[in-house]
C-alpha cells in the first residue's frame, strides 16, 4: 500500500536519480522511495523547482501543503489521470436535484453518527458512563429521516457533533480538557489537536478523490463553497471519529503527548513541532491498520476505506447503486 | 510484504543498482535495502533487476510475507526509523 510521506524539516526537496530526495538546512540528505508514495505532506518550509513538480505528475503523487501554524493551505495535486465528463455531470445533477442531494446528505450524517456513536459505546464504562450520550445520539440519529432539506441535516450533525465532543472531557484524562470546539486560532490543547487531526483527513480525503474522476468542489450536506474541496469536507466527517479522535484518545491517555507539547499564547494553542511529528506518526500507523472487509473478503487499510468511499459515491452516481455511507462495522 | 535485498556490483555499476532500488526501498546499508513492497511492484523491480545486471554481477532478495514475521535487531543507529517523517 502506497504511503504518505511527511516533511517536517526546513530544506529542499527534489527530484535525484528519478527518486525523491530532502535535502534538509542541516546538510543531511534523505530519500524517499517513489514508488511507494502516496503523497508528501510539507510542513516544513520546503523549496522545490518545476522538475520535482512535473515529476510528482508522472508518478501520480499529491503534495499537501501546510502553511502558517501548520493550517491546511493547500494542495499540488497530480493532473488528472481520471477525466470523466460523465462522471461530473452525474454529479452535479445529483446536486441540482433537491431530493437526490437532500438523501446524500441525510447518508453522511446518518455515517457519522453512526460513527460517533461507535467511539462513545467504547469508551462508555471504560473510562465514564456515557449512557446518556448514546441515547442522545440515537434519538438524533433518528431525527435525520424526519429532516427536509440540507440546512436540518446540517443542524442535526451539529447536534449530534455536539453531543459528541461532551463525552471528550470524561474520556481524556484531567489536564486535558476540551471544553467547546473553536478554532482559529483553537484556545486549548485539544482544540488544537482536533484541528490539526482533521486536517490531516481532510488532505487524505482530498487524494482519495482525486483517485476517482469525481470534482472535490461539487459536495452535497456541506455547500460548495469557493476555495475549498467541499465534497472532502462531506466524506472527512464520516472519518473524523475513526481517525482524528481515536488517535487523540489514545495518544492523550497514553501519556505521549503531554502539555509539554504545545504552544500557548494570547489565547491560542498550537501542537510544537514534536508534538505534530507523535501525532502525524501515530496518525498514519492508524490509516495502515486494516480490518476485514465483509464485501470485499479481504483485508483493507484504514485509509483505503477512504478511497472506497469516494469509489462507492461514483458509482453510485453514474449507476444509481444505492450509496451506503461508511459506517464502522468492527 | 517485507523484502531484504542485497547485491554485489562491479565497483563503478554499484550506483545503478542504488538508484533503481531507492525508488522503492530504503537504504540502510552499502549493497543493502529493506522496506515495504507490494507484489506488484516487487514483480516491476525484479523485471527491471534482471534487465540492470551483467555477467559477475548478482542480486539476492529476501521476502517476507509480512513484516510482523520479522525478527529484526538493529545495534546503533536504525537507517529506516521515522523514514516516513523527514
Amino acid at each position: 500500500m502506497d504511503r504518505n510521506y511527511h516533511v517536517f524539516s526546513n530544506g529542499r526537496l527534489e527530484r535525484h536519480e528519478d527518486t525523491l530526495r530532502l535535502a534538509t538546512e542541516d546538510g543531511e540528505k534523505k530519500h524517499i522511495p517513489i514508488e511507494n508514495a502516496e503523497a508528501v505532506y510539507l510542513h516544513g518550509q520546503i523549496d522545490f523547482n518545476t522538475r520535482l513538480l512535473s515529476f510528482l505528475n508522472d508518478n501520480g503523487i499529491a503534495a499537501h501543503v501546510f502553511g502558517w501554524n501548520d493550517y491546511y493551505s493547500g494542495s499540488v495535486m497530480p493532473e488528472r489521470g481520471q477525466t470523466s465528463g460523465r462522471t461530473v455531470v452525474s454529479q452535479v445533477r445529483a446536486y441540482d436535484d433537491p431530493a437526490h442531494r437532500r438523501d446524500l446528505a441525510a447518508a453522511f450524517v446518518r455515517g457519522s453518527i453512526h460513527n460517533m456513536r461507535a467511539n462513545v459505546a467504547y469508551y462508555d464504562g471504560r473510562s465514564a458512563d456515557l449512557d446518556a450520550t448514546l441515547e442522545r445520539l440515537d434519538t438524533v440519529a433518528d431525527s435525520v429521516a424526519e429532516a427536509d432539506d440540507v440546512e436540518e441535516l446540517m443542524g442535526v450533525e451539529a447536534t449530534a457533533r455536539k453531543a459528541y465532543y461532551g463525552t471528550f472531557d470524561s474520556v481524556l484524562r484531567d489536564e486535558f480538557e476540551l471544553g467547546t470546539r473553536e478554532y482559529n486560532p483553537p484556545p486549548n490543547e485539544v482544540n488544537s489537536l482536533l484541528s490539526f487531526g482533521n486536517a490531516l483527513v481532510y488532505a487524505n480525503c482530498v487524494s482519495a478523490i482525486r483517485a476517482t474522476a469525481l470534482d472535490p468542489a461539487v459536495s452535497y450536506l456541506h455547500e460548495p463553497g469557493e476555495r475549498r474541496y467541499s465534497l472532502s469536507l462531506d466524506l472527512a466527517d464520516l472519518f473524523k471519529p475513526l481517525l482524528t479522535d481515536r488517535v487523540l484518545f489514545r495518544l492523550v491517555n497514553r501519556r505521549q503527548i503531554t502539555t509539554d507539547d504545545f504552544e500557548t499564547e494570547l489565547g491560542e494553542c498550537l501542537l510544537t513541532e514534536r508534538g505534530r511529528q507523535t501525532f502525524s506518526k501515530e496518525f498514519e500507523e492508524t490509516l495502515e491498520r486494516t480490518v476485514e472487509h465483509p464485501e470485499l473478503n479481504r483485508k483493507v487499510s484504514y485509509q483505503y476505506l477512504l478511497r472506497l468511499e469516494a469509489y462507492k459515491l461514483k458509482k453510485h452516481l453514474l449507476a444509481g447503486e444505492a450509496y451506503e455511507p461508511f459506517r464502522r462495522w468492527w | 510484504m517485507y523484502v531484504v535485498l542485497v547485491y554485489d556490483m562491479e565497483a563503478d555499476r554499484t550506483q545503478r543498482m542504488l538508484r533503481l532500488c531507492r525508488r522503492y526501498l530504503t537504504h540502510v546499508q552499502n549493497s543493502v535495502l529493506e522496506g515495504e513492497i507490494s507484489e506488484g511492484d516487487l514483480a516491476t523491480l525484479r523485471g527491471e533487476i534482471e534487465d540492470t545486471l551483467i555477467a559477475g554481477e548478482s542480486v539476492i532478495v529476501y521476502e517476507l510475507s509480512s513484516d510482523t514475521l520479522l525478527d529484526r535487531t538493529v545495534y546503533g543507529d536504525d537507517p529506516t526509523e521515522d523514514s516516513r517523517f523527514l
